[in-house]
């Protein structure tokens, strides 16, 4: 499993080294280590409960807000361990940033949720360069031409699937490192699956990508590596194809065959 | 996670959608449906009737206490002043023109002349002043013969409007022959303040001590009840502690406003030495009370906000006073209004905690300032109603009126502004 993480050619974005993390007393991930660089999209799947939002929330640390979560181990960001104390969680969360499962824009319109990010971090000096960031964020997440005319509107008031690439585009808006993204379809019907799968290829490259998904087609059609998780361990992490057609371990194949899941 | 073959299904039997029994449920389950709309839409007439009814009582008698008894008195003033000029009753020398002629000897003559020795009975015993603000409102009348209205006594402004005294009756019987008697619009009801005679007393300084009042406990019980919830949802550690000030809340919320006019007349009174009667005093007390419900209705509002939001604002580098300020607060608002006008009504309303902090003062002057000796609306009310002159019963009514306008248009207000808050989804 180790062989994977020395074996990049360029420095790593985030990497994690026996990450634990526990509920209370239950340990719900039991020391994951992995690599994350920027080239390739990374796939978390494996079954429900596996612990795959859980390790995915402590890569920029959402696990805060849970009272009884505790994280050991040492997660890197650039090098940097994000969590010491001289780590600013406000500023991680800007470069490490997460799509959810739900899409979950603000109830404002969808001006402002995409200016919402630039704003507090105050990345725009005045209103014409909050406009431009705006419209390049919605550029960049495929939403420009469906809303350019009603940038007014209430984000609430799109499709599930458009709702999901504002949320897209309201994370890319504070132009982060990292973008998390915890099962970002499994609320949309299959022509939105589709928009989001082609968005996150046009992303790739320029952001390291992480996405959960329960959809192993998914998996294979978005990313260039895939981590399989079971019980809270991650049991292989390669290329995507190799654990698709020539697993390691049993438990993985078992699992992409259908064995369980 | 395994399959494991299904156990098989006991062979089903078909139901019978068609047969008797189930035309009888279904026949069962309207009737009781019909039921319920009807004992639903007789509550509803029940408590529209008695609104009706409150409403139609309250308007029937307060209507009056709105109007007034006016008996003409017809004053030669440039004989009875010895010819003043209109200047002389402008400033700045209005004060020495006031001085030197006497407006009542002047009223109490011109009495004496139009309705004999005994005529003072007609008029109020303060109608005197009102021929004096009728001379300063307007100056030129002092250039010639001037008819005055002027209000009657209360027994005679009692004859118009309902029974009196039998004298009262008859002489109100005999102005009305004469045409020297009227009805009017009461001014001096808006304007005044509390007195002892009936027919010339006023609500406004009773108003205005409640408009004190309900400022002074919204600038208090808002922010702070607002601020407490946001800590207590937002920022404090779930514990022994927080679970113990929770609790307190909420029995605070519970306890009777006496109780609290007792907490305010110890430590607002007695140890902080504030003053007496005061509005100050009064919002205070009134705040302690209301801040405990605002608590409770801003903390469930904060409690719906979904967790979905607070997710998206965190993900994006939101601090956590970013999140609260930006986000769970405007979304929150709506709910933290209604509880918040609850409250307020609730404190508006309120008479035992003021009496128990002296706010029943015998005021005759509105009060200016935080610190005045202050009465407001409900208490004045009580008062009113405890009164042996029959004149007050109108008063008291009319007083009803004001404070259910007052509550109307407060509502009124906090409804508009949250719908203005609202967020729509
Ligand atoms: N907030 C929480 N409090 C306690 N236990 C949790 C919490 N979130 C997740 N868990 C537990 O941690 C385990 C992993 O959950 P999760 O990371 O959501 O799995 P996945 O995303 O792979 O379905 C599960 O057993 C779940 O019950
Ligand atoms: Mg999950």
């Amino acid at each position: 499993m180790l062989d994977n993480l020395a074996s990049a050619t360029t420095k790593p974005k985030m990497s994690a080294r026996d990450v634990r993390v526990f509920y209370g007393p239950k340990e719900a991930i039991k020391g994951v280590s992995i690599d994350i660089d920027m080239d390739n999209v990374v796939a978390f799947i494996g079954p429900s409960g596996c612990g795959k939002s859980t390790f995915l929330r402590t890569l920029n640390r959402m696990n805060d807000t849970i009272p009884i979560a505790r994280v050991e181990g040492d997660i890197t960001l650039d090098g940097e361990n994000i969590y010491s104390s001289s780590m600013d969680v406000v500023q991680l969360r800007a470069r490490v940033g997460m799509v959810f499962q739900k899409p979950n824009p603000f109830p404002k319109s969808i001006y402002d949720n995409v200016a919402y990010g630039p704003r507090i971090h105050g990345l725009a000096p005045n209103k014409a360069e909050l406009d431009q960031i705006v419209e390049n964020s919605l550029v960049r997440a495929g939403l420009w031409n469906e809303v350019k005319d009603r940038l007014q509107d209430s984000g609430t008031a799109l499709s599930g699937g458009q709702q999901q690439r504002l949320c897209i585009a309201r994370a890319i808006a504070v132009d982060p490192e990292v973008i998390l993204m915890d099962e970002p379809c499994s609320a949309l019907d299959p022509i939105a699956t589709a928009k989001i799968e082609e968005l996150i290829h046009e992303l790739r490259g320029r952001y390291a990508i992480v996405i959960v998904t329960h959809n192993m087609q998914q998996a294979a059609r978005v990313s260039q590596k895939t981590a399989f998780f079971h019980l809270g361990t991650m049991v292989e992490y390669g290329d995507t194809s190799d654990i698709f057609t020539n697993p390691r371990e049993e438990r993985t194949r078992d699992y992409i065959t259908g064995r369980y899941g | 996670m395994t399959a494991t073959p299904q156990a098989s299904a006991p062979a089903s039997r078909q139901t019978d959608w068609m047969g008797d029994a189930m035309q009888k449920r279904i026949a069962r389950r309207y009737a009781a449906e019909r039921r319920f709309k009807f004992l639903g839409l007789a509550a509803v007439a029940l408590s529209s009737l008695f609104l009706a009814f409150l409403l139609v009582v309250m308007i029937g008698n307060g209507a009056k206490g709105f109007v007034t008894t006016e008996a003409t008195l017809t004053i030669d003033l440039p004989a009875a002043t010895g010819s003043i000029s209109p200047d002389q009753l402008t400033e700045p020398r209005l004060a020495a023109t006031m001085a030197s002629i006497d407006v009542r000897r002047i009223f109490d003559q011109a009495v004496q002349a139009q309705y004999g020795d005994d005529g003072a009975r007609y008029f109020a015993s303060t109608a005197w002043t009102a021929l004096r603000n009728q001379l300063v409102e307007n100056p030129n009348l002092v250039m010639g013969k001037t008819s005055f209205w002027l209000p009657t006594s209360s027994d005679i402004d009692r004859a118009a409007k309902d029974r009196s005294t039998p004298e009262a009756e008859r002489d109100y019987a005999a102005l009305t022959k004469a045409g020297e008697v009227r009805q009017s619009f009461n001014m001096q009801f808006l304007t005044g303040s509390d007195g002892t005679d009936p027919a010339r007393v006023g609500i406004w300084g009773a108003l205005k001590g409640s408009l004190i009042t309900m400022v002074v406990t919204l600038f208090l019980a808002f922010p702070v009840g607002v601020l407490a919830a946001v800590y207590l949802e937002e920022y404090a550690p779930k514990n022994r502690f927080t679970d113990l000030i929770e609790v307190s809340i909420n029995n605070l919320a519970a306890v009777p406003s006496i109780i609290f006019g007792l907490l305010g007349l110890a430590v607002f009174l007695q140890f902080l030495s504030m003053p007496r009667s005061a509005a100050l005093v009064g919002g205070l007390t009134l705040a302690l009370m209301t801040m405990p419900v605002i608590v409770i209705a801003a903390r469930n509002a904060i409690k719906a906000v979904p967790p979905s939001i607070r997710e998206a604002a965190m993900g994006v580098g939101a601090s956590p006073i970013q999140v609260v300020f930006h986000h769970v607060l405007p979304l929150a608002i709506p709910g933290i209004m209604t509880g918040t006008i609850i409250g307020m009504a609730r404190a508006l309303g309120e008479t035992a905690p003021l009496l128990m902090i002296g706010m029943r003062a015998f005021t005759t002057t509105p009060p200016d300032g935080l610190t005045d000796p202050a009465t407001v609306l409900p208490v004045q009310i009580f008062l009113w109603s405890d009164e042996v002159n029959r004149g007050f019963v109108e008063k008291t009514s009319a007083a009803i009126i004001v404070l259910l306008v007052f509550l109307l248009t407060m509502n009124a207000i906090a409804v508009y502004l949250r719908n203005r808050f609202e967020t729509r989804w």
